[in-house]
């Protein structure tokens, strides 16, 4: 290969990788309603959890995953019990089908064999179900590609819009009581001009949700012992 | 160097070519490859944990049916792609599990084995009515979708039968999440468990098995009672009476 093309396709990798990291543009708003006031004892922790798509919800296993583990870490990182694990510990009760679709459910959750004492076991506190998903909401333009024997490249310019919409109930599994919500809405637009090569301009509305949710849970959850 | 040395020769710019256009064919082919030829899906020994449940004080036997050793469903999506799903032993794995943690005493009878001869309180026969599944191209979404409908007819000791249940069960998965293959297992074991919960929860409900355990107790009751009976008490007596003398 000549020295030529190595030095272009280096400049494309780098300008790929820039632009990428780059991103597109993003708003977001980030809100918390507070029910009652919340504190973790030590040794206690929260479970995450998508609402039931029985109920209509489509929440993605991965934006779940990356919530627990944002939750999980940092300085004011919490104890975050694994979903599988908690949900096969109670297996039937927080099955898709018998989730507690509201606090006024969980008295008689706690009152089945064995329940209260595992919950107790594992050591959860709260209850945090994440509603919501990310869509795309608009696109347009165009972009046109080809690859021959002596190479390929792409010419045009495509734009994409994507909503990140979620919210967090947060149940207290020890007064069996609503604490609030936290809701995060995130709306980004991508852009992706191509002149041979695509520059994709990504505006990443989910993991920005999952960061915001995640930093504001944490707030909401020990601004009380803070206080 | 020079500039003859920089450029590569005739032989390097025909091998450059030729790989070039041989990696196009290659990856085209395996574009079109993965268009069509869909999945061959296996499920072994799915995930179905303990559950927290009081265990029904009945004597209960199974009895499956031939599809349960060896399930295997095939779909074709728009005529193009072949999807199938084998799930081996796994409904029967899956019975096994929950009624040996639904009643106190369960076991599995064969088919030869007449359950009348058995002294047990009830016989379950569950079975698959049906089995579907949706991949995401048919659905236009991201998500695998298995729905699998069971029928559960349950027996009393002497054969009558109390019950012909129906069991809806449905399961999803993401494919961005784990993948195709591996979304449709979990989308298959989620509609499983989706099963037992369900079963869990409505059992009785929908079949009224508990009163063959009330029905068994009163069985117990009455056969008690005779003893109790003044007569046979004065004899037992007269009998102790009659021992003592000697």
């Amino acid at each position: 290969m000549s020295h030529i093309r190595k030095t272009a396709i280096r400049r494309a990798l780098v300008i790929t990788v820039a632009g990428t990291m780059l991103g597109g543009c993003v708003t977001q708003r980030i809100e918390n309603a507070r029910v009652n006031s919340t504190g973790l004892a030590k040794g206690e922790g929260v479970v995450i959890l998508a609402k039931s798509y029985h109920l209509g919800n489509d929440t993605e296993a991965k934006f779940v995953a990356c919530v627990g583990n944002s939750v999980g870490k940092g300085s004011q990182g919490l104890r975050v019990i694994p979903n599988d694990e908690f949900v096969d510990a109670l297996f039937p009760w927080f099955e898709p089908r018998t989730a507690p679709a509201e606090t006024k459910n969980l008295p008689k959750l706690m009152s089945r064999p064995g329940v209260a004492e595992t919950i107790k076991e594992k050591g959860v506190r709260y209850v945090i179900w994440l509603d919501g998903d990310t869509n795309k909401v608009a696109g347009g333009g165009s972009m046109s590609c080809a690859a021959g024997p002596g190479g390929g490249g792409c010419f045009g310019f495509a734009w994409w819009q994507k909503d990140s919409n979620y919210v967090a109930s947060i149940w207290d599994l020890n007064g069996l009581e609503n604490a609030g919500t936290v809701t995060a809405d995130v709306s980004g637009t991508s852009f992706m001009p191509a002149i041979v090569l695509p520059i994709p301009l990504i505006a990443r509305t989910q993991s920005k949700a999952c960061n915001a949710l995640a930093k504001q849970l944490k707030s909401f959850i020990v601004a009380d012992d803070k206080a | 160097m020079s500039m003859r040395a920089q450029k590569p020769s005739f032989l390097e710019a025909t091998d450059l070519v030729f790989c070039w256009s041989i990696s196009a064919v290659a990856a085209t082919a395996i574009l079109l490859l993965a268009g069509c030829a869909g999945s061959n899906v296996q499920l072994r020994n799915p995930t179905i944990p303990e559950p927290l449940i009081d265990q029904l004080p009945l004597k209960v036997a199974a009895r499956y049916p031939e599809a349960f050793d060896h399930f295997v469903h095939e779909e074709k999506v728009i005529g193009k792609e072949k999807w199938s799903i084998d799930l081996g032993e796994s409904n029967k794995l899956l019975f096994t599990h929950l009624f040996g943690s639904m009643f106190t005493d369960f076991s599995v009878i064969d088919t030869s084995t007449d359950a009348r001869d058995l002294d047990i309180d009830a016989l379950i026969e569950p079975s698959i009515d049906a089995f579907e599944f949706s991949v995401p191209k048919q659905s236009q979404t991201d998500e695998f979708a298995v729905w699998i409908r069971y029928r559960i007819k349950i027996f009393d000791k002497e054969g009558v039968q109390i019950a012909n249940w129906p069991i809806a069960a449905y399961g999803k998965s993401l494919s961005g999440t784990f993948g195709g293959d591996a979304a449709l297992q979990r989308a298959a074991v989620l509609a499983m468990r989706d099963a037992a919960a369900l079963i869990i929860l409505q059992m009785d409900k929908s079949s009224g098995i508990s009163k063959l355990s009330n029905a068994r107790l009163q069985q117990q009751q009455d056969m008690a009672q005779p003893s109790a009976d003044p007569d046979n008490l004065q004899s037992t007596a007269t009998e102790e009476q009659h021992d003592e003398s000697h």
